[in-house]
């Protein structure tokens, strides 16, 4: 029955994992970079969240969409200053532009962290749960409410994303811009607005993760370097750019990790995702699932 | 393509020069400073230097961007200090083998990265620095973990490690720049500016793009090791991201594919750390700040301004 548990709460950690991931895997589809910074999305959605809750006492359920809103303006304003070059045009910046999107992330990666750490100060905060509950027996599961709320919350972001994406106007237009910059501005879609609101998307979703797992984890400044490298574990997964492929490699990968923790080595538990990317980038660099699940 | 081959070697030439001048600038400051914290701080910007004339090797010079340079110090320092831990070996066999061992790692790196560019380089060897780290970290009973292990001092005094430091950042810059100067560097270029017309000239890709690694993984290498007998302690903290953030943002600030800039970049870098450490913590608000303004708008770094090559 621990092989149960174990495969439940590995779904429900794939489904976190994959709120972030989705959003690294469209960003990573549009502009064909990764975003070193996303990590930090995540941390300053946890962070809106425990300080509104905590420090103007508003309630947890207004604080979550706080954090989602912070999220995007965060991802738009990243866009906005610093992501234009990589396409609007510079004919000198094309040779060096890989190595331009690593610096400015990774850059904004160090500049959130150590802002958040001078500015709100470097300890843990712990912060308030969605629903009180402590944890009870699903049948053989252990489970506890936040948990089970913030599951729930998850699977109805990615199914709506999933809508949005498939059947929207704007979500149409993501996917073409995503398949053909150049076509799609030819075509009447407006590819900078499109690139500002995908990266308002995965801002979003990123600061939701955080938010929503703000009671579990106690966030620090740098509490977004291990999902970030979780979710560059699954884009590469799921082939980089893909969003199915992001949402199935997040849940694979969550299981495999629960499992991996506990019957084979607690310690070694982070560089064994790290060792399936560098084999999957090495070996299948079109990820496990292939070109054929790339839509985004 | 004489014209050009001309441009490259005067470029090269003022660069090489103002190189120079900074290192014997440095080597007359202990004749001023003699308060061993000032030493300690320079020892470690030297130390800096380089790393980040390692990592502009391959990132500035060959186009690879790595992002394993602290990685590649810790496996250095790691590599002396567990020699001496277990089997007692000598300062003078170990740092040798720090540098074979890190060249070798870092030929194995360069070839089983060889297909990858951009962004699935970056990835790829940031997780081989973070699967380093992890294992390093957490081999307890082989590493001593998080608590790090202790290595032998080479030297008496604060000032002999100084000019070791600087012996050692002499000898690699004057290295660097007879590659540079050579067939090798130029190789080297054709490869970052364009990969497949270089191949299609006749340039053996594999054997300079590994030969870049595994050269640019030793220089670390050998930093790093240096480092662990500085300090007297190494630990698995040297191979932290941040580290390579630092050596990053020195490099780009500095001016990418220079050999002065490197320099200059993490003189510049960590002395004013020390100092904004001082005004309250914010170094490395102000320095991410600074990597990301100078990456948007000044791309040829401090060395471009100077020189006008923007």
């Amino acid at each position: 029955m621990l092989a149960l548990d174990l495969f439940v709460n590995g779904l429900i950690f794939g489904l976190f994992y994959a709120l972030m991931a989705v959003g690294l895997a469209m960003i990573f589809g549009v502009l064909k970079v990764v975003n070193f910074a996303h990590g930090e999305f995540y941390m300053v959605g946890a962070y809106t969240y425990v300080l509104c809750a905590m420090k103007l006492n508003v309630p947890p359920w207004v604080a979550l969409p706080l954090a989602a809103f912070a999220g995007a303006a965060l991802g738009w304003t990243v866009e906005r200053l610093l992501m234009r070059p990589l396409y609007a045009g510079y004919a000198s910046w094309s040779i060096m532009k890989d190595e331009y999107a690593v610096v400015v992330t990774f850059g904004l990666s160090l500049l959130l962290i150590n802002l958040v750490d001078k500015v709100v100060g470097p300890y843990p905060y712990r912060g308030p749960p969605l629903i009180e509950t402590s944890r009870f027996a699903l049948g053989p599961v252990m489970m506890n409410g936040q948990k089970l709320i913030a599951a729930g919350i998850s699977i109805a972001l990615l199914a709506g994303l999933a809508i949005f994406i498939k059947r929207s106007l704007w979500g149409r237009q993501i996917q073409a811009v995503a398949q053909n910059r150049l076509g799609a501005s030819l075509a009447g879609i407006d590819a900078t607005r499109t690139t500002s609101l995908i990266f308002a998307i995965s801002g979003l979703l990123a600061a939701l993760a955080g938010a929503l797992l703000a009671p579990l984890i106690n966030p620090s400044p740098d509490v977004g370097a291990f999902p970030a490298i979780k979710s560059y574990v699954i884009v590469v997964l799921g082939g980089m750019g893909s969003i199915w492929g992001a949402m199935l490699a997040a849940l694979m990968l969550g299981v495999l990790e629960s499992f991996f923790a506990v019957y084979v080595s607690y310690d070694y538990r982070d560089a064994f995702g790290l060792l399936i990317l560098m084999l999957v980038l090495i070996f299948r660099p079109q990820g496990l699932i292939g070109e054929k699940g790339r839509e985004v | 393509m004489r014209d050009a081959r001309n441009l490259w070697s005067r470029r090269l030439a003022t660069d090489f020069r103002a190189a120079l001048a900074i290192v014997a600038a440095l080597a007359a400051v202990p004749l001023f400073v003699s308060s061993p914290y000032w030493l300690g701080i320079l020892i470690v910007s030297i130390y800096f230097a380089l790393l980040a004339l390692g990592w502009n090797l391959l990132a500035g010079f060959t186009g690879q961007f790595s992002l394993a340079p602290a990685a590649f110090a810790m496996l250095g320092a790691y590599a002396t200090a567990l020699l001496d831990y277990h089997w007692k070996v000598a300062l003078a066999i170990g740092i040798p083998a720090a540098i074979a061992g890190t060249a070798l790692l870092g030929w194995i790196l360069g070839r089983i990265v060889l297909r990858l560019k951009g962004p699935y380089l970056a990835l790829t060897t940031l997780s081989f620095a973070e699967i380093a780290r992890v294992v390093v970290g957490n081999s307890h009973e082989f590493t001593r973990g998080d608590q790090g292990l202790n290595v032998p001092a080479l030297m008496q005094s604060r000032v002999g490690y100084y000019y070791l430091f600087l012996a050692v950042l002499l000898a690699v810059l004057c290295a660097l720049h007879v590659l540079m100067r050579g067939r090798a560097g130029r190789f080297w270029l054709a490869i970052r500016d364009d990969e497949t017309g270089a191949e299609s000239r006749g340039i053996d890709v594999v054997r300079f793009k590994t030969l870049a690694f595994a050269l640019s993984c030793a220089i670390c290498g050998l930093a790093g090791s240096l480092y662990g007998t500085f300090s007297q302690l190494v630990s698995p903290e040297l191979g932290l991201l941040l580290q390579t953030g630092l050596v990053i943002s020195m490099v780009v600030i500095g001016g990418m594919g220079t050999l002065a800039g490197p320099i200059v970049g993490a003189l510049l870098v960590y002395l004013s750390s020390e100092w904004l450490r001082g005004v309250g913590n914010i170094q490395l608000i102000v320095f991410s700040l600074v990597v990301i303004v100078f990456a948007r708008f000044f791309r040829t770094g401090l060395w471009g301004l100077a020189t006008g090559r923007r």
